[in-house]
């Protein structure tokens, strides 16, 4: 991804990224000629696609933890394997130049959206007791499967009925 | 205006020059192991894994340092047969420590990231849809780290027990410029063999790969009353003559082999004087064989 001010026929240079909603991100290039600015927005999925690669937007983190990506992704993996992600973000912000903290900014995007939003919708008692009993590690995917069912067909209030109907949708056994 | 290439690089970001670390990574890990396999197989269930472990057992046996990659991503079984399934990984500066076996074998493999035994392989992702659709790269970021930042140290021989088919050795390839070469496992089956070329044919003809050879695995039955040898399959010396290339080694069927597989004690420490050992030690003669004819 290159940027050019076709004013001053110079290429941008990566400045700042804003705090992300909902999974997107949003990264500010400048000319450093004429110091025009623009935002560059992506997607959950094109944050998705950096992510999956191992890839950082503003530059490279030096201070790469081992099997940093297979650790942070992998939702059904062991609690002791998650990094030790804050101090590879101190690490990324004294660095010089190009360094950014983006990677802390696109793990963020991600920690708030493993908590799917809710836009809205509750979950009575016994809907809640009926996800408790999904195994741990499909629960927040069949959460996030059974919320977008919800908003999909209108209903504000995810009980046992919305659950019912929602399982046809998606493999998950609750 | 100017065009893409007059820009001098991607407004700081240097994508090209973090794909570049990562491979980079991968190789210097990889300077101090002499011979990387992979194994690989048509279908699923001919004995890969069952194969490879006993094989890095052989090698072990006979003195040689030794590793193993589980390159099958969403069904490891590795740590499982090689008794290192309760191991816990520790995580360095300079990488990761694999589990090692009680011969000092190393081995990653998934199984030891996972939380729960029936824990499939879930990847975080923004929408269900997101997840499925980088499953494939998640992957091959997974390999790419298993290979690249496990702590190896000098070793013989590196083996990777691939997943079944074809498609996850082109990765593999290109995260491993230097691969010394596939060993091909297959049953005496029509249905096997069938599948197995077309393994093959990508191997050799697509990716060019070295074929280190092949092994035939329940190649035969041992009678335990009479001793005499049965075939399991129909074809018996199919082969011989689907392949041009070396065969390796016949592994008969013996069900010892596979409760060994169970129990975490692979079969050739287990059970050293069996006909399926000898099979066994057979083909580890032949490709250490394959690597002396090369240098
Ligand atoms: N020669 C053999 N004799 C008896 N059982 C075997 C033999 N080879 C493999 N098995 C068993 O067959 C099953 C499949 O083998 P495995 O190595 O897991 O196959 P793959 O890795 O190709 O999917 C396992 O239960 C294994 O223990
Ligand atoms: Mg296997």
């Amino acid at each position: 991804m290159k940027f050019l001010c076709i004013e001053c026929e110079t290429a941008m240079k990566f400045k700042d990224v804003t705090r992300p909603e909902q999974g997107s991100v949003t990264a500010v290039f400048e000319c450093p000629d004429c110091f025009t600015e623009i935002a560059m927005f992506l997607n959950p999925s094109e944050t998705q696609m950096l992510k999956s690669l191992d890839l950082k937007l503003g530059g490279t983190n030096e201070t790469a933890q081992p099997m940093q990506m297979v650790r942070s992704q992998l939702q059904t993996g062991k609690e002791d394997s998650v990094p030790n992600i804050t101090s590879q973000i101190e690490g990324s912000e004294t660095a010089e130049g190009g360094k950014c903290p983006f990677t802390s900014v696109i793990s963020e995007a991600y920690e708030e959206e493993s908590e799917p939003e809710t836009d809205g919708l509750s979950w009575t008692q016994d809907a809640l007791e009926r996800l408790e009993r999904i195994p741990s590690f499909v629960r927040p995917m069949a959460k996030m499967g059974i919320e977008s069912y919800a908003k999909d067909n209108g209903h504000t209030e995810i009980n046992a009925e919305v659950m019912d109907q929602a399982r046809g949708n998606f493999p998950a056994q609750f | 205006m100017k065009s893409y290439k007059e820009l001098p690089d991607d407004a700081g970001s240097n994508i090209v020059g973090q794909v570049t670390a990562q491979a980079k990574r991968v190789n210097q890990r990889l300077s101090s192991v002499k011979h990387t396999i992979a194994v690989m197989s048509g279908k699923g269930g001919v004995g890969k894994s069952a194969v490879t472990s006993n094989v890095a057992t052989a090698l072990a046996l006979q003195g040689f340092s030794v590793g193993v990659v589980d390159a099958d991503i969403n069904g490891p079984t590795i740590a499982k047969m090689m008794g290192v399934r309760k191991s816990k990984l520790e995580y360095t500066s300079a990488g990761v420590k694999p589990a090692i076996t009680s011969l000092g074998i190393k081995v990653i493999s998934m199984d030891l990231l996972l939380s729960e035994d029936d824990a499939p392989v879930l990847w975080n992702a923004h929408s269900q849809k997101d997840a499925f659709t980088w499953r494939s790269t998640m992957e091959v970021g997974a390999l790419r780290e298993f290979i690249g930042d496990t702590e190896w140290e000098e070793l013989d021989y590196l083996l990777l027990d691939l997943p079944p088919g074809s498609e996850r050795l082109a990765n593999v390839v290109e995260l491993i410029p230097s691969l010394s070469g596939v060993v091909v496992v297959t049953i005496p089956s029509d249905v096997s063999q069938l599948i197995v070329k077309k393994s093959v044919t990508m191997a050799r003809d697509v990716l060019n790969v070295p074929i280190i050879g092949v092994v035939e695995n329940m190649s035969y039955y041992v009678c335990h009353h009479c001793g005499e040898s049965e075939p399991l399959f129909s074809n018996d010396d199919a082969v011989e003559s689907a392949f041009q290339f070396t065969l390796l080694g016949k592994i008969p069927f013996d069900p010892k082999l596979s409760q060994c597989n169970d129990s975490g004690v692979p079969y050739i420490q287990q059970h050293p004087n069996n006909q399926a050992s000898e099979a066994i030690v057979a083909t580890v003669e032949n490709i250490k064989k394959y690597f002396n004819a090369l240098s």
